[in-house]
Parts: C-alpha cells; sequence; structure tokens
C-alpha cells in the first residue's frame, strides 16, 4: 500500500519534469510542445551512447541532458521561427503541426537508427528496506533529481533577475516588451532549458525501468495530460498534477488494469479542460 | 451566352467523377496480380479522401481542430459490425447506426466546446485524447471487440464492398456524393456563415450569425461523413483493429492532405487525396524510414506551403478553381 503510494509519488515527480518543459514553453513562447516525449528519447539515447562508448554513467547522463538542450536549441532557432513570427491561433497552430511533425521526424529517425539502443541505468544497490518497506534506489534517486531540479526552477523563478524577466513574459508578453525585453532571446533560453528538463525526465526513466525509442509518443501523451490538468501556464500546478497523476495511475493499475487506468487518466484531462480550464489546482478565475 | 454561376463547380465535379472513373481502366495493364494491388490503392485512396472532405468542413472551414478523425471513423465502424456481429443486423441497416453515432460524437464534442469557449488549441487536446480514450476503450472492451486482435469483417460484409472494381465505384460514389453534398452546403446560407466563421468568429457573432449553430452543424455533417467512410472501410478492408482507426494512420494522413491540397475549397481533397497516394507509395520503400518522411512532409507543408496545391495553382494559372 505505502509502496504503491511511493511508487505513485514518484512517477509522478518524474512526470511533473516532463510536463514542466510542455508548461514552460507554452506559457512562455505560446508553443504547445509535441515533441517533449522525444526530447526525453533523445536525452535518454545520447545517454545511452555515451555509456556504450566507454564513458561514466553520471558525464554520460550530463552529456544527454545537453544533447536534449542543444536540440531544443536548433529546434527553437530554426523551426519554430515561423510560428514565433505569428500570433494568436495563429502561432498556436503553427506551433502544434510544426512540433507534431517534429516528433514525427524524430521517432522515425530513432527507430530507424538507433532501435537498438535503450537506456537502463542501475544501481548498485537495487533496494533497501526502511520499517519494514522495501525501496527501490532508483525511486530515491527520481525523486532526488526531480526535486532538485523544481527547487531550482523555483528558485530561478523566484529570485533572479531573469526569471522575474520570465515569468513577466509568461504573465503578458506584449507588456513584456514594452518594458524593453527580448522575447525571443528568452524564449530560446526557455525552450533549451525545458528541453532539458525532458531529458532529465528521459533519464529518469532510464533509472526506473528502461527507455527505449519507442517511448516518445507514449511520454508525450502522459506530459501533455499532466500539463492539461495542471493548467498548461501554472507550473506549481503542473507538480501538483503530476504527483497526483502519478499516484491515481500507481493506484489504478494496481486495482483496475491498464486499459482503465489510461481511460481515468485521460477522462480527467478532458473534464479538467471543460470544467477547469485554468487546471484543476488553479484558484479563483 | 449566359453560363450558370456555378458552372466552374460542375464542370470540376464532372471531371474529377470522370476521372477517378477512370482510373481503374488504367490500372488494368498492369495484369490481374498487380492491377488487384494497385487497385486496393486507389480505392483507399478515395476513403481517404472522404475523410478530408470531412475534415476540410470541420477544421477548413470552421477552424475546429478534430484531430479524432480516425477515432470517429473507428466508432462508427465498430458500432457497425458489432450490430451486425451480435444482433445480426444487415451490414446496410447497420452502416447509418455507425454513422449517426460518429455524427453525435462529433456534434457534442463541437457543441461543448463551443459551449465552454475553447480556443482551437484545447479543441485539439480534448479530441486527441478522445482518440487515445477510444483506442484505450476498444482494447478494454476486449469481450466485443477482440481487443488488439482485432475482428475479421470478410464474412460479414455485403458482395458491393468486396475487394474489386464494384467497391471501387461504390465508394467513388460516396466520395461524389460527399463533394456534391460539400458543393450544395457551400452555396447554401451555411457557407456563407462558415466562409465568415473562419475569416474572424467574433464579427460573425456579431452580424448575427448563430456560431455555435453553425459549428455544430459543421461537426455533425463531417462526422457523419467520417462514419460513413470509416463504416465503409471495415467491410472493404474485411479487417479492423484500434490501429487502423489511430491517430497516426488516419489523423496525421488526413491533415497531410488536407494541407497539401488546400483548405477550404472543393478540389483540395481530391488532389491533395491523389499526391499523398503517390508519396506514400513513394516512401514505402523507406521502411521504418517513411514515419520521419511523413514528418519531414508535415513540417515542410506547415512551414512554407500552407496555403496548399489549389491556391498556388489559382495564381499560376489565374483561372478561378473551386
Amino acid at each position: 500500500m505505502i509502496a504503491t503510494l511511493i511508487d505513485g509519488i514518484v512517477q509522478g515527480l518524474q512526470l511533473s519534469l516532463m510536463a514542466v518543459g510542455i508548461t514552460l514553453i507554452f506559457g512562455l513562447g505560446g508553443v504547445l510542445n509535441l515533441a517533449q516525449g522525444q526530447f526525453a528519447v533523445v536525452g535518454g539515447i545520447v545517454a545511452a551512447l555515451c555509456i556504450n562508448a566507454g564513458l561514466h554513467p553520471l558525464a554520460a547522463c550530463a552529456l544527454g541532458v545537453l544533447g536534449a538542450g542543444l536540440l531544443g536549441l536548433v529546434v527553437d532557432r530554426t523551426l519554430l521561427i515561423p510560428a514565433y513570427r505569428s500570433a494568436g491561433e495563429e502561432r498556436l497552430l503553427l506551433g502544434l503541426l510544426i512540433t507534431l511533425g517534429l516528433s514525427f521526424v524524430l521517432n522515425g529517425f530513432l527507430d530507424y537508427e538507433y532501435s537498438d539502443v535503450s537506456l537502463s541505468l542501475r544501481l548498485a544497490t537495487p533496494s533497501f528496506d526502511v520499517a519494514g518497506i522495501t525501496i527501490r534506489t532508483a525511486s530515491v534517486a527520481v525523486a532526488a533529481i526531480a526535486i532538485v531540479a523544481f527547487a531550482l526552477l523555483f528558485v530561478f523563478l523566484k529570485t533572479t533577475l531573469l526569471g522575474k524577466v520570465i515569468r513577466s513574459i509568461i504573465q503578458n508578453e506584449v507588456g513584456a516588451g514594452l518594458c524593453g525585453i527580448n522575447p525571443g532571446r528568452i524564449r530560446t533560453l526557455i525552450v533549451v532549458l525545458s528541453a532539458m528538463l525532458a531529458g532529465l525526465g528521459g533519464i529518469a526513466q532510464g533509472l526506473f525501468s528502461s527507455l527505449g525509442t519507442e517511448m516518445g509518443n507514449g511520454l508525450t501523451d502522459y506530459a501533455l495530460i499532466v500539463a492539461v490538468v495542471g493548467g498548461v501556464r501554472s507550473i506549481n500546478g503542473t507538480l501538483a498534477a503530476g504527483v497526483l497523476l502519478g499516484i491515481v495511475n500507481a493506484f489504478a493499475s494496481y486495482y483496475v488494469g491498464a486499459y482503465l487506468t489510461l481511460i481515468i487518466l485521460l477522462g480527467t484531462a478532458v473534464f479538467t479542460i471543460l470544467l477547469r480550464p485554468a487546471g484543476l489546482f488553479a484558484t479563483g478565475s | 451566352m449566359k453560363t450558370s454561376r456555378y458552372f466552374v463547380e460542375y464542370l470540376t465535379l464532372l471531371l474529377v467523377a470522370v476521372l477517378l472513373a477512370l482510373v481503374p481502366l488504367g490500372l488494368a495493364p498492369l495484369g490481374p496480380g498487380g492491377g488487384d494491388y494497385y487497385l486496393r490503392l486507389a480505392t483507399m485512396m478515395l476513403i481517404y479522401m472522404i475523410y478530408t472532405v470531412a475534415f476540410n468542413i470541420i477544421f477548413g472551414h470552421t477552424r475546429q481542430l478534430f484531430l479524432c478523425v480516425g477515432a470517429l471513423a473507428g466508432c462508427s465502424a465498430y458500432v457497425s459490425v458489432v450490430l451486425v456481429m451480435r444482433m445480426s443486423f444487415s451490414p446496410w441497416a447497420s452502416i447509418p447506426v455507425g454513422i449517426a453515432f460518429a455524427a453525435i460524437l462529433g456534434g457534442a464534442f463541437s457543441y461543448v466546446s463551443v459551449r465552454r469557449g475553447l480556443g482551437v488549441i484545447f479543441v485539439g487536446i480534448v479530441t486527441l485524447v478522445f482518440s487515445m480514450i477510444f483506442g484505450n476503450l476498444i482494447l478494454g472492451l476486449r469481450v466485443w471487440t477482440n481487443g488488439e486482435t482485432g475482428i475479421e469483417t470478410r464474412n460479414l460484409r455485403p458482395e458491393a464492398l468486396a475487394p474489386g472494381l464494384e467497391s471501387y465505384y461504390v465508394i467513388l460514389g460516396v466520395l461524389m456524393l460527399a463533394l456534391v453534398f460539400y458543393h450544395l452546403l457551400m452555396r447554401s446560407r451555411a457557407g456563407t456563415a462558415f466562409r465568415a466563421i473562419a475569416d474572424d468568429e467574433f464579427a460573425a457573432e456579431l452580424a448575427g450569425i448563430d456560431v455555435t449553430m453553425y459549428k455544430v452543424l459543421a461537426a455533425s455533417v463531417g462526422s457523419a461523413l467520417i462514419g460513413a467512410a470509416g463504416a465503409v472501410y471495415a467491410y472493404y478492408s474485411g479487417y479492423i483493429n484500434p490501429t487502423v482507426y489511430g491517430p497516426v494512420s488516419v489523423d496525421i494522413a488526413v491533415l497531410v492532405t488536407l494541407l497539401l491540397g488546400g483548405m477550404g475549397t472543393l478540389l483540395g481533397p481530391v488532389i491533395g487525396g491523389v499526391l499523398f497516394a503517390v508519396l506514400d507509395e513513394a516512401v514505402r520503400p523507406l521502411g521504418r524510414l517513411n514515419v520521419l518522411a511523413y514528418g519531414v512532409l508535415i513540417v515542410i507543408l506547415v512551414i512554407a506551403f500552407r496555403q496548399g496545391l489549389v491556391a498556388m495553382l489559382r495564381k499560376l494559372t489565374k483561372v478561378r478553381i473551386p
């Protein structure tokens, strides 16, 4: 029972890592990134390749995260430019379609080139006992990664000037522009940051079980659901939604089976959009 | 000489009908084996054209991003097939039930999203999520749907829908009906409303157009067409499972087809359908790389070629192409 709860929380944290990137890019750039899961897979596969090449796993993971960030940089500076040039619904639509196409490109390429590569990181001690409950070391590691990443993100957004700038753009892009902020460069930064967070999520997946090239779409789907339930503009909401859905996912798969679980999660997403479009945890409206 | 206002449209419809009707004759010299293969491809092309005509009404004209074309088609198909299997309906009686089901479902999505004031992106997410729910429901309701294994429809189908020349012309008939219906819809009051909504929804509302009503109308009519194509496909292909109605097999193809041909045009889905069929066949030898090819195609189309072929031809030839 408690083991399931812990499993759920950890999985939720991992999902939040993936989803917060969607939230950030949507909030700041007005683009709904449908290739987020693919960014995670790229990060994981780069790490796996580095490990195969004989690198230390920690260094390999760092390179994996950087690789995902680099991909984010390239995508932001090339493919997304036409989307940024337009505004409003047009930008949303363009961004959606471009990232959809991008997810296909990445899926196809990874499946073709690296279908036999997968990332599975094994820690020295697989599990330990606390008060009679067996806890996997991997769970602790994933939770630690996620919590540290989120803590850094919060500190960055709340205390630094750059963080303030970012929040001001999320609130009002035009207003921020009038205050002399160049949204373009901040946007690039955020896309890179989001891609790196996704890469971290991919590596967490590798710690948890294993990450293969075919998992991109699944990860995107989960991240999208979490981002939507959290309200696609709120980072706190995303974190809360990730943990909540992680717990629901863990318990539901335990008691009612995989298909129904996914339907429950998807149903939650639909009802959030319909009933509380600002997110499940949004205050006021 | 005074020609009809819609002379160009009539001429186009006639040309499309004649040209598509001649396709099997062109394939005949390929011999019985190769001919069958290409005839199947041509028939599939027609089915995707029907999907695209419907998607054009929903997305091209009223800007409702329905990423559940496959799921709607699948709903209709499964309703129809299960009715035939379990309740011993005849296929011809069960197809309309499937169509009605899809139409109600599509209309309901549209009504709810208009009422809740969802933007295009949220309509996209809700319908995409519905696609995923559909896939999982089919997998979960194993007793009725046979899950991943799918249902053999070979023994259930009417003779007219068995692969061959007859089914090609039956499906071509459905496509032509869809196109004629599209033309009639666009020249009616609804067409004017659709154009106004596509230009500026807010202004349309202010001009006294009942936006909710016309959006729901477009969604239900389009979903009904999708349902028709989906149910016909279920019998034609002889086999259905959740994957053949998945977002990757249907929605992406339909989106690419519409972008290729041109949104909001009569001829767009037809030209796009032909091009897509050719492209699809061209990337088939790439094997697993064809997903990559689709992706590149979508990105290029979206970035550089958003107006589609019909708009380009209009500009080049200075002829009014419907």
